[in-house]
């Protein structure tokens, strides 16, 4: 039956992925100014927007539910912000690559058939803690003061988990009333059943 | 597409192989992350300055502005680990800042190492056409065809992109959607936003795919049959290119040792 090698990408699902990972980078910009009003509540509180930079990956999965496109969107988006210069650097290639994967890991731990808003939300806290793996390295986050280490990041965690996560979730719920995941979501198999009727 | 954004001249650093650059940068980056003497984080941005306001044939005046945001990203990327990072030997406290003299070096080395990879980035990204990135991936790197062209296909629609949204701000304006200035407030504006844009950008991508998909860009053939409209290589330019970012480095961390200006060490814990 056709089922055999369904998951693979085709060449809409990488144009699909790309093309919204660009959409991101264009809402990023425009979202640019919550940054600034979230700035003056509280120290460290920019970092409850930061999910929003990882969204791409999750949305991407939740809409085309193969393997590989989560990955594919964190690092289309570090390609998009470097080649049109973001002032962030070449450093975001390492976070794209190790973001996408945490968010990989969790879609594979369900086998890639699970597409709830818990799974969202773990892959959301998984590319949080991924960002933070590379901060420890780069940013020599072992070195704050433990207060410190626990607000910024903790934080950033409950923000994976609301924004990267169950945001995007109920995000691609409101694309699904367009009908566009129609278009691009693989046919199961009760569908060709369907026809066969 | 944008004037403003073409080089005074064109330099040996536009004729690099886009891939073979785009590799050694990555190879900078890894060498930037695993820097942790501050010194040789100071030699390294001034090295990768110079070379960005030398061979990148921009003017002066349009490279100052391009660098103005540096300012800003050295500050924010420093701040915290200067006022919140572990250190002994106390300079100043008020409440819960405490500013030690290590967290301080400490802070700055992290802001040299944001600046750094600023500068490459930069540098990059001035020096190199994206449409050429692809074309030298596929051919030098072997990166499957299909995504070589999403990628280039996608940036093409990014105006169209640019256009909808001012289109859907105007609708919205026109018919006074406001938002109140709060989480759901926000929450609202963005689902305003994102959904058709989201939606038409899915749309329009399914289409423009098929009839890529229709014209073999995204065959996986082997590379002897397929051609290609830019042809890319590599040449002798491209090892001299080499050469002088190993000089840069090598001589970055000679100087380092020999004229240090901190002269503090490990930054580390």
């Amino acid at each position: 039956m056709v089922v055999q090698g369904k998951l693979r990408l085709k060449f809409s699902d990488i144009l699909i992925t790309i093309l919204l990972a660009l959409v991101f980078g264009v809402i990023y910009k425009l979202w640019g100014s919550v940054y600034d009003v979230f700035k003056p509540l509280f120290f460290q509180a920019d970092e409850l927007v930061y999910g929003m930079w990882f969204i791409a990956a999750t949305v991407a999965f939740l809409l085309i539910r193969k393997p590989g496109v989560a990955l594919l969107a964190e690092l289309a988006a570090a390609h998009v912000s470097l080649l049109f210069g973001a002032e962030w650097g070449i450093q975001l290639f390492l976070y794209g690559l190790i973001q996408g994967l945490c968010a990989e890991i969790i879609f594979a731990l369900f086998r890639y058939r699970s597409y709830s808003a818990g799974t969202a939300a773990l892959a959301g806290l998984a590319v949080a803690l991924g960002s933070m793996g590379v901060d420890y390295v780069y940013g020599y986050i072992a070195d704050y003061e433990p207060w410190m280490f626990f607000v910024k990041y903790g934080l950033r965690c409950v923000s994976g988990v609301v924004i990267t996560g169950l945001f995007a979730y109920y995000l691609v719920r409101a694309l699904e009333a367009t009908g566009v995941t129609n278009l691009v979501r693989p046919v199961s198999k009760s569908e060709y059943d369907a026809l066969n009727k | 597409m944008n004037n403003w954004f073409s080089p005074k001249r064109v330099t040996w650093m536009h004729r690099v192989n886009p891939a073979i650059k785009f590799l050694v940068f990555i190879g900078l980056f890894i060498i930037i992350l695993f820097t942790h003497r501050l010194d040789f984080i100071l030699y390294q941005f001034l090295g990768y300055a110079a070379l960005l306001f030398l061979s990148s044939g921009y003017t002066l005046r349009k490279l100052m502005l391009m660098t103005l945001p540096f300012i800003f990203i050295f500050v924010s990327s420093s701040m915290t680990m200067i006022l919140f990072g572990k250190g002994e030997t106390l300079w100043w406290s008020w409440g819960l800042f405490r500013i030690t003299e290590e967290s301080f070096f400490r802070g700055i080395h992290i802001g040299f190492k944001t600046l750094s990879c600023a500068a490459t980035g930069l540098l990059f990204a001035l020096t190199t056409r994206p449409t050429l990135l692809f074309y030298a991936m596929m051919q030098q790197l072997r990166l499957p065809p299909k995504y070589a062209y999403a990628f280039m296909a996608s940036f093409r629609m990014l105006p169209m992109l640019w256009e909808e949204l001012q289109i859907r701000q105007q609708a919205l304006a026109v018919r006074g959607v406001r938002s109140a200035h709060s989480i759901r407030g926000w929450k609202e504006r963005l689902l305003n936003y994102a959904v058709p844009l989201l939606a038409q950008s899915i749309r329009r991508a399914q289409r423009v795919a098929v009839a890529m998909e229709s014209k073999r860009f995204a065959a996986q053939s082997s590379t002897a049959t397929r051609t290609y409209y830019y042809k890319t290589s590599v040449t002798s330019r491209d090892g001299f290119f080499l050469v002088i970012i190993l000089v840069m480095v090598a001589v970055a961390f000679v100087a380092s040792h020999e004229i240090p200006l901190f002269n503090v060490g490990d930054v580390r814990g």
